[in-house]
């Protein structure tokens, strides 16, 4: 999505999903994962008529309250979205102006919609062709429309191109930068956005400003530490530009070496030590494999306000150390909600036992590692502090450095003054009354200077760039191909100087493209480029000039650098339908992908699995629950309203083996693991696929370990990991697992 | 009135076992019992509209996910007493779905962990703070010492604030590695 206008977030917010004529939904589930959003697309459709459309693998509790479902095969939405522009285009239903004045590449697009004539794509996903077609009518014809998606698009070995996919079916539309429309992506988590904002990612810093020497020096410099020792810190300057290892296959990283295992390039080492805060890593893809790797650690540390369920898991004797970590209402700080409006969570009450907030465990590591000083330095540079007050001062060192997303303007005190006023926000629009006018609620990024409002709809040319207007992001460079990359014209937001594109701003084009001219005092304070300048020269005068300091361009549905450079469908890795996989193959292995060697071919054409396994398997989650469900589990309440383990199953298909309601059946998956879970009839699933839920843990294997749960924390439901079966497959770019679109054998128990 | 009862009564009582005896006391129908052994007193005026007189409501957002709802914490001598839904909130108007409906009993949760435990011999065993930190990082350095910072992986979280978020990233690279992961991965 980054990769298609700029940035990877949420382009609107919930409450303007109330200003949809149409609402599609992809790979996700609401109605059970967020509640209280999906209350505003009940609004939507009861005060706006809009016609909600939910294509799902599953009859989702979601799709119970859809006007049309589809129930696609998973891992073909990019089949289903390329039948839609077929028809798109075929009746002329595009948006021709917005994408010739802001979208580069969609002629290769045209190409290959062209081939997914109605009747390919019901053979491929399994919706008809009189449902796919009902589907377009309705979602081309009543614009604007909004695009909803969550894990069930991004989960997959294509999850990347999937996510490339709907933005382009947007754009198509004419769809983006509107009130109403949108690619509106539902975080998981609380501060999925927050804590990606934030790079606790291992390709890139805060902000992603990626892990070139460049960004190293800026982040130093910020910090307030030399760059040399930070480079020294690391094993080579080639290693503190390399990316690291992800969440879905660090277990590589301990396991590289033995039969089977994927290489890995590690600096010559394998992994030894293992520290979490906050993750449940009970609920990623193999499971056992995350088992075998935590019993070959050396060192293995948790901290967690309950017990993490890795230390169940493993068979470690030694050196499994489990933290007390306060809750999130035992400390403060802010927390950015799917739409990137920041919230200050304020401190309900003081931790409970011997609980420590996560930052005071950092710090007290840090001492006793010998860069505490270095770690707490950034904080007291902005007001030249001799002792920090968190987390007001660690907010206000994130508004001083990070200017990609424009986070100037989300300084402690003003974040705090929103929450403190929630109440002077409207709910659709979000614009703030009273004390609160002139600003969006939570001040969605960009928030570019200290004054500005918020952009709660991202690439909205009708709104001047100080009330949140801007266009796509100039990210892909001046030209391609020999086409302008910069927006047409009369595309720039209302109020600009410059009427059509611009290119990104600099020290070095901001007086030739804002014409003007800056003083000397202001030539020798601006930084290089609206990314670096801590001046906020640039940011001050773009505002003043109606300019968005990122630029103003196309939109790209080609990306060049990808293996795919237009999405292209790609059967999943484990595979229903053999004949498809001859056609529409996986990818070649990749080297060295997050320093793992990860198959892709090797394991599709390993044999057909379809014949030992047939049946899909499809995970999700619960209205209960979320995560890996430790916290909920911990709940005495949440746990009685799923107390055990279970996988949904259609009659019909259990009927084949012999398995009754309530019955114990066991699930193998083709990387030879079990799970023995209990039998739920269920006609949401239908009788080519089962679903789970993943938030079980406690037992693996048929086996119960719940014996092993220090006295006192053991959960008020266990059972095993859905995760435990899940298929080998990764995401070829951002190496997500491919839970969503595995095989399975089932069997009673 | 049962052994039970007696024993709770004799005990010193604080609020949380006053709440039980009243439990237990209305469990044997014992009224007499109890409204006769002068433990209760006549509630004040203002005890009578509010039962946690001088209590102070404070703003905060639940963690479940992240649609962000509001959530009105109220709390009373440092006790997390009362959770109502914020009916102002623009995002969540009042609603709250069971998950955010217990938040307060995450905090409260029984069976959270309680001290800094280690596993010896395959046994948990209680630790204090400072030893727990101590040998922490005394592997950490010694693994880093062997076989380069490279051989430590922190996986950090999305339930985190967006200032632990990065101050995690920020302590991983003064650690000296990129190995380093959330959920936004999965």
């Amino acid at each position: 999505m980054a990769n298609t206008w700029g940035y990877g977030a949420m382009t609107n917010s919930l409450g303007d999903i109330q200003n949809a004529k149409a609402i599609i939904i992809f790979g996700a589930n609401p109605a059970v994962n967020h509640p209280v959003g999906f209350s505003h697309f009940l609004k939507a459709k009861e005060r706006n008529n809009a016609q909600l459309i939910v294509v799902d693998p599953r009859y989702t509790k979601t799709a119970a309250k859809a006007d049309i479902f589809a129930q696609i095969r998973p891992g073909t939405d990019i089949p289903f979205m390329y039948g839609m522009l077929h028809i798109i285009f075929k009746n002329g239903w595009e948006d021709k102006k917005f994408i010739n004045d802001r979208v580069y590449g969609i002629e290769d697009v045209r190409k290959e919609a062209k081939k997914w004539t109605p009747q390919k794509v019901a053979d491929v996903t399994g919706v008809s062709v009189e449902k796919l077609m009902q589907i377009t009518r309705v979602y081309a014809k009543s614009t604007p429309g909004t695009l909803i998606w969550a894990m069930g698009l991004t989960q997959h070995t294509i999850g990347s191109s999937n996510t490339r996919m709907a933005p382009i079916l947007q754009l198509c539309l004419g769809n983006m930068g509107v009130e109403g429309g949108g690619c509106n992506i539902l975080r998981g988590h609380d501060n999925v956005q927050g804590a990606t904002d934030m790079c606790c990612l291992s390709h890139t810093l805060p902000g992603y400003y990626g892990l070139s020497e460049g960004s190293w020096k800026y982040f130093a410099k910020s910090w307030g530490v030399d760059f040399k020792w930070l480079q020294g810190r690391f094993k080579s300057p080639k290693m503190m530009s390399t990316k690291g290892f992800t969440l879905a296959k660090w277990y590589s990283g301990v396991l590289a070496g033995r039969p089977g295992e994927d290489k890995i390039h590690n600096a010559g080492t394998n992994l030894k030590a293992l520290f979490v805060m906050g993750n449940g890593i009970t609920s990623i893809a193999q499971q056992a494999k995350v088992k075998e790797a935590l019993d070959n650690l050396e060192l293995i540390v948790l901290a967690d306000p309950f017990v993490n369920e890795a230390a169940i898991l493993t068979d470690k004797k030694d050196d499994v150390f489990i933290l007390p970590a306060a809750t999130q209402f035992e400390t403060s700080g802010s927390v950015t909600a799917t739409n990137r409006s920041a919230q200050w969570r304020y401190q309900v009450v003081e931790p409970l036992y011997e609980s420590k907030p996560d930052q005071e465990i950092m710090f007290e590591l840090a001492k006793k590692l010998g860069f505490y000083d270095e770690l707490t330095k950034g904080m007291l540079i902005r007001e030249n502090k001799k002792s920090f007050k968190w987390p007001e001062d660690a907010t206000d060192e994130i508004a001083r450095i990070i200017k990609t997303i424009g986070l100037t303007g989300w300084t402690s005190k003003r974040i705090k003054k929103h929450t403190d006023n929630w109440h002077m926000f409207d709910e659709v629009s979000l614009r703030g009354f009273g004390p609160m006018k002139g600003e969006y609620y939570g001040l969605p990024w960009p928030c570019w200077t200290e004054t500005h409002s918020g952009s709660p709809i991202l690439y909205n040319i009708h709104r001047p760039v100080k009330e949140g207007g801007m266009g796509f992001r100039n990210r892909f460079g001046l030209v391609h191909d020999g086409v302008d990359l910069l927006a047409g014209k009369n595309s720039a937001p209302v109020g600009s100087k410059v009427k059509g594109g611009y290119p990104e701003i600099t020290a070095k084009n901001i007086e030739k493209v804002l014409g003007i001219k800056l003083t000397a005092d202001e030539k020798r304070r601006i930084g290089k480029n609206w990314k670096v300048d801590t001046s906020g020269i640039i940011a001050q005068k773009c505002m003043e000039a109606g300019i968005a300091p990122y630029g103003n361009a196309k939109a790209r549905a080609k990306v060049w650098t990808f293996p795919d450079q237009i999405p292209m469908h790609r059967e999943p890795l484990h595979s229903p339908r053999p004949d498809l996989v001859k056609k529409y193959p996986t990818y070649k292995d990749k080297p060295n992908h997050y320093r793992v060697d990860t198959k892709f071919m090797s394991k599709q054409s390993e044999k057909d699995w379809s014949k030992e396994f047939p049946i899909n398997l499809v995970t999700g989650r619960l209205v209960n629950m979320n995560g890996a469900g430790m916290e909920n589990r911990a709940s005495k309440y949440l746990a009685a309203l799923s107390p055990e383990m279970f996988c949904d199953i259609h009659p019909g298909l259990a009927a084949n083996y012999g398995i009754r309601n309530g019955d114990m059946m066991w699930i193998y998956s083709p990387e030879g693991t079990k799970i023995k879970v209990k039998a739920r009839y269920s006609y949401s699933v239908s009788e080519d696929r089962v679903f789970l839920p993943f938030h079980f843990a406690g037992h693996f294997q048929g086996e119960d370990l719940s014996g092993r749960y220090p006295e006192g924390t053991k959960p008020y439901a266990v059972g095993e990991s859905a995760n435990t079966v899940t298929n080998y497959g990764y995401d070829i770019i951002t190496q997500i697992p491919e839970t969503k679109g595995g095989l399975c054998r089932i069997e009673k128990a | 009135m049962s052994n039970s009862t007696h024993n709770a009564l004799s005990t010193k009582i604080g609020r949380r076992s006053f709440m039980k005896m009243a439990a237990i006391a209305g469990a044997f129908g014992a009224t007499s019992a109890f409204a006769s052994s002068n433990v209760t007193r006549a509630a004040t005026e203002e005890e009578v509209k509010n039962p946690f007189p001088g209590s102070k409501k404070v703003r905060t957002i639940c963690t479940a996910c992240s649609v962000g709802c509001g959530i009105t914490a109220e709390v009373q001598n440092g006790v997390w007493v009362r959770q109502e839904v914020a009916q102002d909130h623009p995002v969540s108007k009042g609603g709250h779905c069971c998950k955010g409906a217990d938040m307060i009993d995450m905090v409260r949760s029984e069976v959270r962990l309680k001290y800094p435990m280690v596993k010896e011999g395959g046994k948990w065993k209680r630790i204090s703070w400072d030893t727990a930190l101590e040998r922490i990082s005394k592997k950490l350095s010694d693994i880093r010492e062997k076989d380069g910072p490279d051989a430590t992986i922190f996986l950090g979280s999305a339930k985190m604030s967006t200032e632990q978020a990065y101050y995690f990233r920020k302590f991983a690279a003064m650690y000296g590695t990129n190995n380093i992961d959330h959920q936004a991965r999965i």
